[in-house]
């Protein structure tokens, strides 16, 4: 078959080069129709619980994300609290008003929720008045100050309001933060840009800086595709030169970085045109396809190179060498989309379209690598590859050449200490792994000295932190505290009977077990609708002059209590709630009704500070909060309870936004109420970006764990196919799975978080790594059946097939490079994983491939000639353990394919089927030929 | 004697001033003694029902009692709640001074509390609704400049501009008075980018005792798409209320006889 698609690609050489082109450029012309995906929101599926309960909140407290202007000015010693920097605030705030962004075309829309604008020149104040028992309610800062007093004023002011300090005021009390909600939070890399512009104009002592999750995520999604179109062109340059240093040839060095750029163009063309958005995730797919484009054009020019000169004809040339490499790009091809394709099973939908679409990538760099290479070299004349080519009897003068020769010679000598030290650093690397720390923060996916990290770092530092999560508190109607509440209230109209009309008394109590027994019917446990219900009963029943005054005040009284964010017990619990959490280090401040309901008592009650509690009784509270609403922004009541007083929200503001810290206040909460139960059942639920955050970053963890060891256990059983032999499968997978260990170990032992990026890369690393060894073995192979010798065949390895490989590891390594100088750390982290992975899987299948070899030749290599009818015991169980394996791991913690009874039962019997198999072949007939003789 | 029910259109009634011109100010002048002082006294019950945008429903249940001082200046409000239940009795009061602050008091039932609100600004919310306290207690007709800018077969059509810009949120607001009786049926409040962001309609007008009188309003706020809509019921002219009633004796001692 190969030569057949060798041969055909030949003959057809035109036409295939003409539909290539044909085909990459309609693909192509679906690339302008992109639409860019910045928001990592989408890293979670739209019908997922936790996003749908966090949209959900943020519609019931009409909750927006915002973007943090941090306002600092270290000059003076009262900070922003003086004439000048207070006036540059009051015009910012007014500015930001005007803020207007263009969408499309000339329509323009304003990205920034104006009402909601937490500054100075934007909030209520309510205090005391200037005489006893007076109150006030006014702007914080309804115009410029005229002095410094005033201007201390405000602060003071600012201090004393609960909802203020820590927030928008800093703790140290010499810092603004401007809160600014935005419509929609793919606006605000775009508002920020007209942030930046307008505190541009208020230039002096003053430092401005702007953060906030939603302002980090959209910048980077934005820098992202920056750096994309930066990236790629440079690596593919950086490429294209270091070939041309190889074979120095411009005109077939152009060859592989066509494969290149068509597979990228196809494959982005291929994603835009199926209607998919362009994700964060998606737009590396580039940077995915360059190398993986490359590597197998690499190996066939590299051979080209080396044989030229033997054949001294292209066509023959060509053909010998896709002869040769036919099978093992076939095999580094698929076990490339094995590892990409089995990101589909992660439950992340961006993850899966990346890795659909890199799986679909790198099986077009194939199709092209067999057909478009063949049929451009036809292209190119014999007579312009005069001097083209390793010459006969150069083979020993390149540096690459000799210090390759010198390898063999050590692998050969030391085939013992190389796989001592391999050991030695595998157990070092498993070391390594059981210290990762699972960890991501997308404002650290910006590098150290971006003005995002140093704004995180300043404002975190002033104030009770940048990063929101919002905690849910929700009562719990239960069927026991429904009935519960009934007897209750019967027990309580009862005791209002009158000896004038008791019959109104007993028609209002069977009305009551009527409606009980129509609510439990209906499961409907809700006590503060049930009690409504009764009100309007007893409304009618009091036509009747003798009907009880109070009856109607009785059930009201209950109704009122069943709202239970107005009662004083629930609101002291949150109260404790909140000064635990910030008793942690992550937690700067929380915000609930507690704070607020306190502040407004206190101010009623004359402004002593003894009054900063929450009000002895539920009507008490429930008045509180009406003189709140009498302010200018009555609204901001409905930010932390849900108006039926059932539900409430604390906003809680971090320090932090790592995932782990965040995980941390999960924790710390949930024991907290479990060690404390609440007044009254409560659900409690998260919502807010931080915590989106941990929701999708837990499932990617796991999914890519999932996913490694299934396309793990994938390409060993391809590897088996392969090389029809299960110990040559598992040879070819050891550099691969030293390289991962190596790899993910080193990142536990420097202790760099295990990051999104770092997760995405395992399938690169797994796709990439086996490469090299499959090429190394199958060659291997040919060169033994050629010569029957372990030792001619390594040495014969280290000529032209280590050259092959080498060239490789350098060409993509060095390539990538220049990615380590990208302001974004997932750019980083890719370019040291490209690095690693060739530097540590060519390493080990040129050193520690050839001393495994050595040492186990003689279960690797049978004497050729006799053909033995044998029952393969090893192929048995690792064919058994690899099916196993395969089951539990994808049943295991996958959406997809849940452990059902079915998965255990096959297990099972696969299992049973190996030991029978086991004990079939230890009977006499099973025997080989060999041995019964 | 027209309504006190106008103080929620006395933005609107836009009163004096003659410093726009004769026309402008003989409207606002006819529209403020048709809407505000006429008669001596009036009562009537209010229920109000908020809605938010996502169509979540508060009401307020109240009594409003008026009483003129003098014609064309101060006026007396009280203001009792029924509900929500849990602020039952809670009572705002106040004396409203033509040319100078007004006062105010709050009665608090459950902590037995009465407060004097500082004057602060007018433009904060009634009661948590979309009305702001100047649509209940009437905007200071000095505040604003008062131009005729369209005369339709059925409506004058008023752009009122403030004097002091810093001190309210809107840019400036266009009545349209009906040219029938004077009342002002619709107001569009601009902010200070523009935009409409707020409306304020007569819904349903209906004569009472010879006095065509709104019974029903809304307020929208069409940046946060809320809304409030007001009906008035049980309406009383001449009700003869005593000067004592507007005292803070009665603020914790209802006065019961007008509540019912």
């Amino acid at each position: 078959m190969k030569e057949a698609i060798t041969g055909f690609a030949i003959k057809y050489y035109k036409a295939i080069i003409i539909i290539t082109f044909l085909l990459t450029l309609i693909l192509g012309l679906q690339i302008p129709k992109i639409k860019i995906d910045t928001d990592p929101e989408n890293m979670l599926s739209e019908r997922e619980f936790v996003r749908v309960f966090h949209n959900e909140t943020k519609k019931n407290f009409t909750l927006y994300d915002f973007i943090i202007l941090g306002i600092v000015n270290e000059e003076n010693p009262n900070g922003v609290f003086n004439k000048e920097t207070l006036s540059k605030i009051y015009n910012i705030t007014e500015d930001i008003k005007q803020i207007e962004l263009k969408s499309g075309g000339q329509e323009t829309t304003r990205p920034v929720i104006i009402r909601d604008i937490i500054s100075p020149s934007n909030v209520d104040n309510i205090k005391e008045g200037s005489s006893a028992g007076e109150i006030r309610f006014e702007w914080l800062m309804s115009k410029p100050p005229m002095s410094e007093e005033e201007s201390l004023a405000i602060r003071d002011e600012a201090i004393d309001n609960p909802m203020l300090y820590g927030t928008m005021i800093s703790e140290d009390k010499k810092a603004l933060c401007l809160y600014i909600p935005i419509k929609n939070k793919n606006l605000s890399h775009a508002t920020s840009l007209q942030i930046f512009e307008i505190v541009r104009k208020y230039p002096g002592a003053e430092k401005y800086h702007i953060t906030g999750l939603p302002v980090a995520e959209d910048t980077f999604g934005f820098e992202m595709f920056r750096q994309m179109a930066i990236s790629a062109p440079l690596a593919g340059l950086i490429i294209f030169l270091l070939m041309w240093s190889f074979f120095r040839k411009v005109k077939l060095v152009i060859a592989p970085m066509l494969v290149a750029i068509i597979t990228v163009i196809s494959t982005m063309g291929l994603l835009i045109g199926s209607g998919f958005t362009v994700h964060i995730m998606s737009s590396m797919i580039p940077i995915f396809l360059m190398p993986i484009a490359v590597v197998d054009s690499v190996h066939i020019l590299s051979e080209f190179f080396d044989r030229y000169n033997i054949y001294k004809d292209k066509k023959k040339t060509i053909t010998h060498v896709m002869n040769h490499l036919f099978m093992p790009m076939l095999y580094t091809s698929l076990t490339t989309t094995a590892g990409f394709a089995s990101l589909a099973l992660t439950p992340i939908p961006p993850v899966q379209i990346f890795g659909l679409f890199v799986a679909a990538g790198v099986m077009l760099a194939w199709a092209l690598t067999v057909l478009f290479i063949p049929a451009y070299t036809m292209l190119i004349k014999d007579k312009s590859l005069e001097n083209f080519g390793l010459h006969h009897g150069e083979e020993g003068k390149t540096v690459l050449t000799g210090i390759l020769r010198n390898t063999g010679d050590f692998t050969w000598k030391r085939s013992k200490s190389i796989i001592a030290a391999s050991i030695i650093l595998t157990g070092l690397s498993i070391y390594g792994l059981s210290l990762i720390k699972i960890n991501d923060n997308p404002v650290k996916w910006f590098t150290k000295g971006h003005r995002i990290r140093i704004a995180d770092e300043v404002l975190n530092s002033h104030f009770g932190g940048t990063y929101t999560a919002y905690l849910i508190l929700d009562k719990e109607d239960t069927g026991e505290s429904f009935t519960t509440n009934i007897r209750r209230l019967k027990e309580k109209i009862e005791a209002e009977k009158t000896d004038a009309s008791p019959q109104n008394i007993d028609t209002l109590l069977s009305y009551i077990d009527k409606e009980k027994d129509a609510f439990i019917k209906e499961k409907n446990y809700d006590y503060t609708e049930f009690t409504e219900n009764i009100i309007g009963k007893s409304e009618e029943l009091s036509s009747d002059d003798e009907y009880p005054d109070n009856v109607t005040e009785t059930i009201e009284d209950e109704n009122i209590d069943s709202r239970i964010f107005k009662n004083p017990a629930m609101l002291k619990y949150m109260e404790k709630l909140q000064n635990y959490m910030a008793g942690s280090k992550t937690v700067g401040k929380s915000t609930s009704a507690a704070d607020l309901v306190k502040k407004v008592y206190m101010e009623l009650m004359g402004g002593n500070r003894e009054y900063y509690v929450i009000p002895p009784t539920t009507k008490a509270v429930a008045q509180s909060l009406f003189q709140f609403q009498n302010g200018h922004k009555p609204d901001d009541l409905w930010h932390l309870l849900i108006p039926d007083y059932k539900t409430a929200n604390i906003w809680v503001q971090m320090k932090s936004g790592d995932n782990k810290d965040m995980e941390k206040v999960l924790k710390q909460v949930d024991s907290f109420i479990e060690s404390n139960p609440p007044p009254f059942p409560l659900n409690h639920q998260w919502a807010g970006l931080t915590y989106l955050n941990v929701e999708w970053q837990n499932k990617m963890v796991r999914g890519m764990i999932t996913s490694l060891l299934g396309s793990f256990i994938i390409v060993l059983i391809m590897m088996i196919f392969l090389f029809r032999s299960p110990l040559w499968g598992v040879l070819s997978m050891i550099p691969l799975s030293i390289t991962i260990l190596l790899i993910y170990g080193l990142i536990g032992l420097t202790g760099k978080d295990y990051d999104m990026p770092v997760a995405v890369l395992s399938s690169l690393t797994l796709g990439l790594s086996v490469d090299f060894a499959i090429h190394f073995l199958e060659r291997a192979r040919t060169f033994y059946a050629e010569n029957q010798s372990v030792e001619k065949t390594l040495k014969a390895m280290f000529g032209e097939p280590a050259r092959a490989i080498s060239r490789n590891a350098i060409v993509i390594a060095i390539g990538f490079l220049p990615l380590l100088a990208a302001p974004l750390i997932p750019y980083k982290t890719v370019g040291f994983f490209l690095a690693s992975i060739m530097a540590v899987s060519s390493l080990a299948t040129i050193v520690l491939l050839p001393a495994l070899i050595k040492t186990f030749a003689k279960y690797l290599f049978k004497p050729a000639g006799i053909r033995r009818y044998e029952c393969n015991c090893v192929k048995c169980i690792i064919s058994v353990s690899a099916g196993i394996l395969i089951i539990t791991c994808f049943a295991l913690d996958n959406p997809v394919l849940k452990w059902k009874l079915l998965t255990l039962i096959s297990a099972g019997v696969i299992l049973t089927a190996g030991v029978i198999c086991n004990m079939l072949s230890k009977r006499e007939a099973g025997k080989p030929e060999t041995e019964k003789e | 004697m027209k309504t006190f029910f106008y103080a929620f259109f006395a933005v609107l009634a836009a009163f004096t001033t003659f410093s726009a011109g004769e026309t402008a100010g003989q409207i606002i002048n006819k529209a403020n003694l048709a809407s505000y002082y006429q008669g001596n006294d009036g009562r009537a019950s209010v229920s109000m029902v908020i809605t938010d945008s996502q169509g979540r429903e508060r009401t307020r249940e109240f009594i409003i009692l008026r009483m003129d001082v003098e014609d064309g200046k101060d006026q007396k409000f009280y203001v009792y709640f029924h509900e929500p239940a849990d602020v039952r009795k809670m009572v705002y009061m106040v004396w409203k001074h033509v040319g100078k602050d007004d006062d105010r008091w709050l009665y608090l039932p459950a902590m037995d509390l009465v407060n004097r609100i500082a004057a602060g600004d007018k433009r904060s919310s009634f009661a948590g609704s979309n009305f702001v306290y100047e649509d209940v207690s009437g905007r200071g007709v000095e505040e604003d400049i008062h131009e005729l800018t369209d005369t339709t077969d059925k409506h004058y059509k008023i752009r009122n501009t403030p004097k002091d810009k810093q001190t309210v949120e809107f840019s400036y607001y266009d009545v349209w008075i009906d040219r029938s009786n004077f009342l002002p049926v619709k107001a569009e409040y601009y902010d200070k980018q523009g935009d409409k962001y707020r409306t304020v309609e007569a819904l349903e007008i209906e004569t009472i005792q010879g006095h065509p009188t709104v019974i029903k309003s809304k307020v929208t706020d069409l940046n946060t798409g809320g809304n409030t809509v007001s009906n008035f019921s049980d309406i009383k002219y001449e009700v003869g209320l005593k000067d004592d009633i507007f005292t803070e004796r009665y603020l914790k001692r209802a006065p019961r006889q007008y509540l019912k």
